[in-house]
């Protein structure tokens, strides 16, 4: 894999099959025990690794079959969190938006026994995943920092701790999402602060997703994010964000969103190849990783897997054409 | 003073969510539309039953059937389009874009029936409430007039429209939701312009301004033709609250903040009042919400109004 060019991955969570749904009902009404539903979630698991590698992604997702929202699964394992009420964020979509009732402590780890077992089951690279400091703060109600500095720092800190912890257990890619980086545009500074506590120890691959706002108030300040990959939702906005590299160079690594995560259909083959031309006008092919807008969660398992079939197909497409251009031909132009 | 509510009211509680089924269920092909508006009439029923029971002196029809704020709009009107999620402002909640296609037109009759049907439910004072034309210019795609203001204007006469609309129905105050007002202080003499084609309808408006402090257009709202601005004075840093004499309208305090889940106490909200009080006469001092309380779980969100009612009682304000 270490010459392929255009690797492809994915944002982070796909759909979950119907049976496991059924059973996160079930438990969630106190019908279907832990155990029996973490067995649910790792057959779940297996199934979209086998995907990922049928589909012939590069680097691979636990798909986040054992997680609900990105932010009340750690909020659910944090002291000083509580679990608020259901607040909707669009349309009939309805999450519990936490609370950040006191101050925060990670007692154990979050994540890393979900990153082992994945690990195992494939040769293929798994990202750790992890949701960054500013937009845990940002999506929960603070009730307990007197600033929102102070308290994106206190949750820097217990993220640091995961993320340490998945790379002492292998992890060579880690993902830590601010898709509400740009919330606020005047906190920018606060974000980058709390994102440097996170990876200052940090040698494996960093990775930040940043989707679903308005980018162009936080460029070209969003590239001393300090991180080596910026994850970015692009079919959805035409492609738009691509103009800003124009005016300020982008200087990071580019995981590039060519397929729009929010409607039942996907785009062709040919449209998603061309998103990926449309990136290499700004990022070489070895920094560039083509993948979904967004997490796939909201789509079913058949939907998701076609988003990333497109994808996939898609690179094929630009690897061959890119691999044409590289062999000189026999007769000259 | 009376107590107010701004913007949309939780949709669904822990015991109550028919809305949220029926939608899924609608989803799904498996309630038709008629069957959803019976669910959504229901919600508004409900929603409007809580404000009062409260004890809320002017509410408004919980705003249940929009999906966001540009929606009900975006929807309605010629030349637009409804384009992909986006964020709205700092909120993690997201609206529909609208894209501009072409000129707008509408036949004012788009919130005309919802009004009708929240003014047989509300025991007590009902208003209305529209999209603030700068916000829905600025959050829209617009790929049919060419300038902001252009653009504005345009939004304006479609939401002067809709006003008029209202009133003919018997509306005898409407919000006009404009976050954008505060989170673009420097586009005010364009909001000025569509406010006033808003108000030449001779509707008594009330402009809601949220999320963002008005403190840098304090003087410079005095001058626009409306009844009530709104202020929040509690949800961010801001002086607003010692220059509210800059004002020459009824006052709509924002001092319960709706984006935030711990409660208010009594002694907190009276000193707010009290401040305010030493500024403007009660007669001139509503009291809110600092924006709609959707952005809040229900149970907070009544809660909250509670401690609004009881701060207003305790601080010597009459019940309507």
């Amino acid at each position: 894999m270490s010459d392929q060019v255009l690797l492809t991955t994915t944002v982070g969570s796909f759909g979950k099959p119907d049976y496991l749904q059924k059973a996160r009902n079930a438990n969630a009404r106190g019908k279907l025990g832990e155990a029996e539903l973490t067995e649910l979630e790792r057959k779940a698991t297996e199934e979209w690794i086998r995907r990922q590698e049928r589909l012939d992604i590069d680097i691979l997702v636990d798909g986040e079959m054992y997680r609900g929202d990105m932010v009340a699964y750690f909020a659910e394992r944090l002291e000083g969190f509580r679990i608020g009420g259901l607040v909707r964020s669009y349309g009939n979509r309805y999450y519990h938006k936490p609370i950040i009732a006191s101050p925060v402590r990670r007692p154990k780890p979050m994540t890393v026994d979900w990153f082992r077992f994945t690990q195992s089951l494939t040769d293929r690279p798994v990202k750790g995943m992890l949701t960054g400091p500013y937009t845990l703060l940002d999506w929960s109600y603070n009730e307990a920092y007197r600033t929102r500095r102070e308290a994106a720092l206190a949750l820097a800190e217990v993220v640091r701790q995961e993320a340490e912890d998945l790379q002492a257990a292998g992890a060579r890619y880690i993902q830590i999402d601010e898709p509400a980086i740009h919330a606020r545009p005047e906190e920018i500074d606060i974000a980058i602060e709390a994102m440097g506590v996170v990876t200052q120890n940090l040698t494996a691959k960093t990775i930040s997703h940043i989707c679903y706002g308005d980018f162009a108030a936080i460029y070209p300040k969003v590239l001393e994010l300090p991180v080596d990959q910026l994850d970015l939702a692009m079919a959805n906005y035409g492609y738009r964000w691509l103009d800003l590299f124009d005016r300020d160079r982008f200087t990071k690594e580019l995981a590039i969103g060519i397929v729009d995560v929010h409607s039942h259909d996907t785009e062709s083959v040919a449209t998603a190849a061309e998103g990926i031309r449309k990136g290499l006008r700004y990022v070489s092919k070895e920094r560039l990783l083509p993948h979904p807008d967004c997490g796939l969660k909201t789509r079913t398992v058949e939907e998701s897997e076609e988003k990333c079939r497109v994808v996939v197909e898609a690179t094929k497409v630009v690897r061959a054409e890119l691999a044409r251009q590289a062999t000189p031909a026999k007769t000259a132009r | 003073m009376k107590t107010t509510v701004i913007g949309a009211y939780p949709k669904i509680s822990d015991e109550h969510q028919d809305l949220r089924r029926a939608l899924h269920r609608h989803d799904r092909g498996e309630l038709d539309s008629g069957g959803l508006s019976g669910v959504l009439d229901e919600s508004t029923r409900w929603a409007i039953g809580e404000l009062d029971w409260v004890g809320v002196d002017v509410v408004n029809d919980g705003q249940v059937r929009w999906d966001d704020m540009l929606a009900p709009f975006a929807r309605a009107w010629e030349g637009c389009d409804r384009g992909p999620l986006e964020r709205f402002y700092d909120n993690n909640t997201y609206f529909r874009q609208p894209v501009i296609t072409g000129p707008i037109t509408t036949d004012g009759r788009t919130l005309v029936r919802d009004f009708e049907f929240a003014r047989g439910v509300a025991r007590g004072q009902l208003k209305a409430a529209v999209c603030g034309p700068l916000t829905f210019a600025t959050l829209a795609e617009d790929r049919h007039y060419h300038s902001l203001e252009d653009r504005t204007l345009a939004v304006a006469d479609a939401i002067a429209a809709e006003i008029r609309g209202l009133g003919a129905a018997g509306a005898t105050l409407v919000d006009v939701e404009e976050p954008a007002l505060v989170a673009h202080p420097e586009h005010f003499a364009i909001a000025r312009a569509a406010i006033e084609r808003l108000a030449a309808t001779g509707v008594p408006l009330a402009l809601q301004t949220y999320f963002f402090p008005a403190d840098p257009l304090l003087d410079a709202l005095a001058a626009f033709p409306v009844a009530q601005i709104g202020i929040d004075v509690r949800s961010r840093e801001t002086h607003a609250l010692d220059k509210l004499n800059a004002l020459r309208q009824t006052v709509v305090l924002g001092i319960v903040d709706a984006r935030n889940t711990r409660v208010e106490t009594e002694g907190e909200l009276v000193r707010l009042i009290d401040a305010a009080l030493k500024r403007i006469p009660a007669e001139y001092l509503w009291l809110a919400p600092t924006t709609g309380l959707e952005y809040l779980p229900h149970t907070v969100a009544v809660e909250k109004l509670r401690a609004l009612v009881t701060a207003a009682h305790a601080a010597g304000g009459v019940k309507a």
